[in-house]
């Protein structure tokens, strides 16, 4: 045999090395020079020939790159996306109608006769659309902008751009800018082909000024029997059905429903009773942005902030395509949605079905009979609601004494058919298991307390063959608990004997299993009142042998509060006292809780050890003690220890967690080795890359956390779901708002859109908030402080009264009376809290009156965004306090008139004053006499003429004014003429006030008296020292201004008679004798005075001379003296 | 118990967990009223040390209104915006520091201007968290939520036992416009035990007595074990005797437990030896390893809290068994912001072979929720 085996082995294949068959070969395989880049053909070629210049080149790219990377942000669109909203924007007689029906014609195939409100459309396997229209109102503007994701922007080609769309464009800028496309109609009224050629191109490129260079624009070309061209519209749905969008940020932040169908819930019997009273209105439709929350407040556009009462979801009315195997739509799948517009077929719904009777019914010729069926009709129609209510209201007992049993309950007979489950449960089990059935968990048995709770989960019906099987996995995990149970009061037996702190904490052990009911069982989950949960508990109310009755889990609870009302608050574990603490140094107790140590045994995953040893396992074949054959022999060695290993890993598989197979270890080092590869043998592109590793890492990071965002609850029941996660965009849901007004309903428009936007926490309180802001450029006017002033802010619209104000340098905020032109400054109103950097834009009026339009030509004031939010504010305004003296000393001065009272100055004490002058001081103290004047010192003397300042800021109060716009609760016709609170200076206007005029401010003559200034007098002393030419030279110094000269010209000469003159003769002669005489005498008496003075000065000589000889004779005698001693000594 | 809703003021009964309704209402904007407070009590109406907490609320807020009904048994309050800063706060001596450094802890991030506060009072007391708790425990956690540490800092100055206190802390805090969801499923082993004794006023070989036996416990399931001591002298060792000890223990994904034992004050006619509590300490401390999860037991609500606060994602984290605080905690969660936690308890694998011992592995509770998309409010842009 073995030489048969010999004889028969074959010829091995030998490849062709040359001719015909290898050079086809050799083509096949040789790399195709045209797919290569010029890099990879030639790469001497792309060298690196000068190092700065390369250096700079890759610094340029990486410039590009890093301009290109935004911060990654987390993708929040669920997996089933709600529908797109497209909105269609323009002015009137553009053409929005007729898109808007071709667009869904287009789409669906089907014609709608009239367009009212937002029509949803399914055009894709993964995509919707909500079309809406908005009218020529710039309330509905700014709503529409603030949920549009896709707008279509109408322009009249042969008008051109107008005011309106330069609005609508700015608005969007504010809000978020959803995508913007641009669509030109009524091209076919310019009949000149240039001139057609060249409007388009200047409205494009004035378009792309406006949103961005490259933006799309689109031609209608024209209309043919009322539709526009068929293939254009193609176009245009095509570029709709593959649009991207990017996420904005407050709608990212915020969830919102555009609310696409409108009902009023209220008892008929009390409208009919009082028709303005508050309704109860049930508005439906698709959550968008972010989940909605249960409990939250949201803030209808036009109407107002409101709680919603009550939150449902309901099955899909125009529900995405299942899962098929198909490219196409089918024809089925195509659906259409729009309450407001009569259209579709009937629908089902919580608590009403409506049947559309189609265009062509309607269009039959009226008679009598027909007008008879129509009343019927009507009435049926009309009633109908009431009579739903009714059937809502009314409650009926099956048994007296029992519960009253109210049409929800009846609807669903699931809930009926467990409560009787339930009920013979509890009645055939003892004790243990009714407290096992009050105790079945959301976590275990989710199921079961879903069905209980969830009426409206199973109303769709669709799900009523899943019922029956829920049902018996009820049962099914009822008796696992009861087993369950078994054991756990054997355990509580025991626990009896242990101290109280052990005994609760194994009782949280015990309850963890239904650990979501434990913290949540007070709270209501899905839509079920409480009152009637607490009228199924009150059913277990029983009597024990007759005598004693149980002590119901009511009463129980209401025990336990007391208990606990006025218990002190800790958050440690053990709340109170000494818990008993096992003692973990005991050996069994030490065991168990090693492995939460390093030094303790891992798990298998973990353990290096373990590793290793999988490690060499997977390195390869040659295993030193692994299993081997001998060749030789042919007898196999096989290791007993890792087979046996290995029989009881695969026996305990299941527990040991995530051991790695061979084939798991092999594809992650292929793995490995790939990523190295692509990271250091790139072949064909030797650039030097820059590291971007942490931008990867962080869009990685969003990544990962967009998928657990998506993936996390997908397997949590859809009950609990919403609670926990609230209601996730896409899902469609009905709102009940209790105490509504009544015009929202009577005077409802659908042609207005209904925009619900959720609010955050603490987004529906009030307060401060100050933003900056910029009066828009193209605003004729400029804005002052306190006129009222509408915003658009959030989701809200509101009026208030802003203050604008601007930041000095020491940070104050200094009061403006007008904005600035050109520049941004400060502006703080009363309003709703918004987070920051929420863009907003101001309105003067919000009236649709054309002649006012007209007048202000653009009406946007001013944009800007919020800063910053505080409950009071510091807004300052300069203010001078003026006072007079009233008395000066030296430096110190006693000022009046500045201050009132002495408790005023008492406030201003040590503040700086300064005169007029520029004389600086200080306030000290008040004085009692007059009230209000004080004791004031300066750096020198102040004049009695001064005027004292003193210089302080005096804080404004912003106006607590915010009136929201409510412009849906206005009567039809005047939608659009929302007004409000009215400026000083309209009211002036219109009632014809004008201002009395400040007498201060008129100009009146001025009348001057000349200066009289005081004579120049200069002291003598001083004159005598003065050079002869600035010596005063006359006495011109009289008050009177008059010369010494002319004092003597009006007297009258005085002649003297000849005896007078001789007398006047000898009195002169004997004046002058005696005169001579005097002055001789005068001579002789000096020359008297000399001569004795010499006399006396001899005299003195003599005498001094006569002391001096005296003086030497007994210096001489004494010093002899002296000299005759010495030599003694 | 769920409170009642009065048009839109959360109406509640009883003084207890008065500080979790503060806390939540001041940062959800919510105004609460409480009702019957100690109203069945021989001295009624609210306790000093609460309406010490309300005027350190009123310090770091501005806007807040509280209004006390004629018997002082009903509070209405009304918070105003966060506002943080320098404050300098005198605590009452009832309770320790760490009741209401807890507080500034959990809305330090969100006010306007970085919080620096100056806390004194009693820094180690029974029924409050030590601040060397909050410090080695609390403050990790926090920072996973902000991720960058610009001066997240609890000092302690000086120390003060109960009754009269004199302790003195710094906290310092930085803001954040948000929080970042966290995902902590992972908590590690434990590595390392270091801890800490103090000695106020007593003698020194106290402290010394009390390491001894601390150590000589944790020295059975690690060698890495150091403990301190702060023998603290003068006017740093606060104004009545006492000694205790914390010990922490890191894992190696920087979770820390922390346990911590004091002695019995010294009119309380217990005497409590050193040996005793660094024993109990000890022991406190593996029941906490025990417990597991990612933080803290004591800790759970400031997790549960800021994983609330979170932007709209999902965040989700393992803690042990839920203490009695937290679930009340996660049922105000539930209440002020609408909240609700997706609650699981993890099995270990080992679970059915060790059911006929005693001892059972703790159970690890999952708790994964969606934030609400809280943002700071309060802060500025420029």
């Amino acid at each position: 045999m073995a030489d048969d085996a010999i004889f028969d082995k074959k010829k091995s294949h030998h490849a062709k090395r040359a001719g015909r068959k290898a050079d086809k070969k050799k083509k096949k395989t040789a790399v195709d020079q045209s797919n290569l880049s010029a890099r990879q053909r030639n790469p001497k070629a792309f060298a690196i020939q000068s190092a700065v210049r390369a250096e700079r080149q890759f610094r340029r790219r990486e410039d590009v790159i890093s301009k290109k990377q935004h911060i990654p942000q987390v993708d929040k669109t669920p997996l089933e996306p709600p529908p797109i909203v497209v909105a269609v924007v323009g002015p009137p007689r553009v053409g929005k109608t007729t898109l808007i029906n071709n667009l869904i014609k287009s789409f669906i195939k089907t014609n709608v006769t009239s367009t009212n409100g937002p029509i949803t459309i399914v055009t894709s396997k993964k995509r919707r659309l909500t079309l809406i229209e908005c009218n020529n109102d710039v309330n509905s503007m700014i709503d529409i902008a603030k949920c549009a994701d896709l707008v279509l922007l109408l322009c009249d080609a042969s008008f051109g751009f107008e005011m309106e769309i330069f609005e609508f464009l700015n608005i969007c800028q504010v809000h978020g800018m959803p995508k913007i496309m641009g669509v030109l109609t009524h091209l076919d009224m310019i009949k000149n082909a240039k001139t057609l050629k060249t409007t388009k191109k200047t409205l494009k490129h004035r378009f792309w000024t406006e949103v961005y260079p490259g933006a799309k624009l689109f031609y209608l070309s024209g209309i043919v029997h009322g539709e526009y061209l068929r293939n254009e519209i193609k176009n245009l749905s095509r570029f709709i059905s593959v649009m991207k969008f990017r996420p904005l940020s407050w709608r990212m932040t915020h969830a919102y429903i555009l609310a696409d169908r409108l009902e009023d819930v209220t008892s008929q019997e009390v409208i009919r009773k009082d028709s303005k009273v508050n309704r109860d209105v049930v508005l439906y439709g698709y959550v968008r942005g972010v989940p909605l929350m249960k409990e939250a407040t949201v803030h209808i556009a036009g109407v107002g902030d409101m709680k919603i009462s009550e939150l449902s979801y309901l099955p899909d009315p125009c529900p995405l395509p299942s899962r098929e195997k198909k490219r196409h739509l089918m024809e089925r799948e195509r659906q259409i949605y729009a309450p407001f517009s009569g259209v579709g077929g009937i629908v089902y719904d919580k608590d009403a079905v409506y049947i559309e009777l189609l265009g062509s019914h309607s269009h039959k010729q009226e008679d009598e009979e027909t007008n008879e069926k129509k009343a019927l009709i009507k009435n049926v129609v009309e009633t109908k609601e009431t009579l739903d209510e009714q059937m809502q209201e009314s409650g009926f007992k099956l048994f007296s004494g029992g519960a009253v049993i109210y049409p929800d309950m009846v609807k669903d007979d699931e809930y009926l058919q467990n409560d009787n489950q339930e009920d013979s449960d509890s009645s055939g089990d003892d004790d243990v298991n009714d407290e096992s059935d009050s105790d079945s968990g959301i976590d275990e048995s989710g199921k079961d307390g879903d069905e209980n709770k969830l009426p409206w989960d199973n109303n769709s019906g669709s799900e009523a063959e899943g019922a029956e099987q829920e049902n018996g996995d009820d049962k099914k995990s009822d008796q696992e608990e009861n087993s369950d149970d078994d054991t756990d009061y054997n355990t509580k037996w025991k626990e009896k004997l242990g101290e109280k702190a052990t005994m609760a904490y194994f009782e949280r052990q015990k309850t963890s299993k239904n650990i979501m009911k434990l913290v949540y069982r007070d709270y209501e989950i899905g839509n079920k009142n409480k009152e009637q949960k607490e009228d199924g508990s009150g059913s277990d109310d029983e009597e024990i042998g007759g005598l004693f009755k149980k002590v119901t889990s009511t009463e129980k609870k209401k025990h336990k509060q007391k208990e606990q009302q006025d218990v002190d608050e800790c958050s440690y574990f053990y709340s109170s006292g000494k818990p008993n603490l096992k003692d973990w140094t005991n050996e069994t107790n030490k065991q168990f809780l090693m492995k939460n140590f390093v030094t303790g045994k891992r798990l298998p995953d973990e353990d290096a050890s373990e590793l290793l040893k999988l490690d060499d396992a997977s390195d390869g074949d040659e295993e030193l003690y692994g299993d081997f054959e001998d060749l030789e022999t042919g007898e196999k060695h096989i290791n007993k220890d890792v087979s046996n290993e290995e029989t009881n890993n695969e026996a305990s598989g299941i527990k040991r967690k995530g051991e790695p197979t061979k084939s798991d270890i092999l594809e992650k080092k292929l793995k490995l080795k790939a990523k190295f590869d692509s990271e250091y043998d790139n072949p064909d592109d030797h650039r030097i890359k820059g590291d971007h590793s942490y931008y990867e890492s962080l869009k990685a990071e969003a990544l990962k956390q967009s998928e657990l965002n998506k993936s996390v609850f997908e397997n949590l029941d859809s009950g609990l779901r919403v609670e926990v996660e609230g209601f996730r965009p896409g899902l469609y849901v009905r709102m009940l708002f209790k105490d509504m007004p009544s015009e929202f309903v009577t005077n409802f428009d659908a042609s207005y859109p209904i925009l619900i936007g959720a609010l955050n926490m603490a987004e529906q309180n009030i307060g401060f908030v100050s933003c900056k802001v910029k009066k828009h450029r193209w605003y004729k006017k400029i804005l002052k402080t306190n006129d009222p002033l509408i915003i658009s802010l959030g989701w809200r619209r509101f009026q208030t009264l802003p203050i604008y104000s601007k930041i000095e340098d020491d940070l104050k905020c200094r009061y403006l009376k007008y904005t600035p032109e050109h520049v941004t400054c400060n502006m703080h109103f009363y309003g709703p809290i918004t987070p920051q950097n929420t863009g907003f834009l101001a309105l003067q009026t919000v009236n649709n009156n054309p002649n006012e339009i007209k007048q202000l030509g653009f009406r946007i004031a001013a944009t800007g965004s919020v800063n910053e939010i505080n409950k009071s504010t510091q807004i300052v305004k300069k203010l001078k306090l003026v006072g007079t003296p009233l008395k000066i000393y030296k430096k110190t001065a006693f000022i009046k008139d500045m201050f009132t009272t002495t408790l005023e100055v008492a406030k201003f004490e040590g503040a700086r004053v300064k005169t007029v002058s520029g004389i600086r001081g200080q306030i000290k103290k008040a004085l009692n006499k007059p009230e209000g004047a004080f004791r004031a010192t300066f750096e020198d003397k102040i004049l009695m003429s001064d005027i004292i300042f003193c210089r302080t800021w005096f804080k404004v109060d912003v106006t607590k004014f915010y009136a929201p716009v409510v412009n849906l609760l206005l009567p039809a016709g005047s939608k659009n003429a929302w007004q409000g609170m009215k400026t000083k200076g309209q009211l002036k206007r219109e009632r014809n006030i004008q201002n009395d005029a400040n007498t201060d401010s008129m100009y009146t003559s001025i009348k001057r008296e000349p200066k009289v200034f005081k004579p120049l007098v200069i002291p003598k002393a001083l004159q005598k020292g003065l050079p002869y030419r600035f010596k005063p030279k006359e006495r011109t110094t009289t008050l009177s201004g008059v010369k010494a000269k002319d004092i003597f010209k009006d007297r009258i000469a005085v002649i003297k008679s000849p005896h007078e003159q001789k007398v006047s003769n000898v009195m002169k002669m004997l004046k002058t004798n005696f005169e001579q005489k005097k002055e001789k005498e005068k001579e002789a008496t000096a020359e008297r005075l000399q001569k004795h003075k010499k006399q006396i000065e001899e005299e003195e000589w003599r005498k001094l001379k006569r002391q001096k000889e005296l003086k030497k004779k007994i210096c001489r005698h004494l010093s002899k003296m002296s000299n005759k001693k010495k030599p003694q000594m | 118990m769920p409170a009642i809703i009065k048009d839109d003021v959360l109406v509640y009964k009883g003084s207890n967990l008065f500080r979790q309704r503060l806390l939540l209402s001041v940062l959800s904007g919510r105004a609460i009223k409480i009702e019957d407070i100690r109203s069945n009590h021989d001295d009624p109406g609210l306790r000093e040390y609460e309406v010490n907490l309300i005027r350190l609320i009123d310090k770091i807020t501005n806007g807040t209104r509280v209004e006390l009904g004629e018997t002082g048994t009903s509070m209405y309050f009304q918070p105003g915006i966060l506002v943080g800063g320098q404050v300098t706060h005198s605590c009452c001596t009832q309770r320790g520091i760490g009741y209401y450094l807890e507080v500034l802890l959990a809305v330090g991030p969100f006010c306007k201007e970085p919080l620096n506060a100056v806390l004194q009072g009693v820094t180690h007391h029974d029924l409050d968290v030590s601040v060397d708790k909050v410090k080695l425990a609390a403050l990790p956690v926090l920072l996973k939520f902000i991720l960058v540490d610009d001066g997240l800092e609890l000092k302690v100055v000086r120390r003060g036992a109960p009754p009269l206190g004199g302790g003195e802390i710094v906290f310092r805090c930085p803001v954040r416009r948000h929080l970042r969801p966290l995902q902590w499923t992972k908590w590690g082993l434990v590595k390392r035990i270091r801890g800490v004794v103090y000695a106020l006023r007593v003698s020194p070989t106290f402290a010394n007595r009390v390491v001894e036996s601390a150590k000589g416990v944790m020295l059975n399931f690690l060698p890495d074990v150091y403990i301190n001591t702060d023998q603290c002298r003068g006017p740093n060792a606060g104004k009545s005797p006492g000694f205790g000890v914390s010990l922490v223990a890191e894992t190696n994904e920087k979770t820390f437990y922390c346990a911590e034992a004091k002695a019995e004050e010294v009119g309380s006619g217990e005497i409590s030896l050193p040996e005793e509590i660094g024993r109990q300490c000890a022991l406190k401390l593996a029941d906490e390893i025990y417990r597991g999860g990612a933080v803290d037991s004591s800790f759970q609500w400031l997790l549960a809290l800021w994983m609330a606060l979170g932007q709209k994602d999902v965040s989700e984290c393992v803690v042990g068994p839920l203490s009695d605080y937290t679930i009340s905690f996660l049922q105000h969660l539930k209440e002020f912001f609408g909240v609700m936690f997706k609650l699981e308890v993890l099995r270990s694998e080992l679970d059915d072979s060790d059911e006929e011992d005693d001892v059972v592995d703790a159970n690890k509770v999952k708790m994964t929720c969606v934030g609400i998309g809280y943002v700071n409010i309060s802060k500025r842009t420029m």
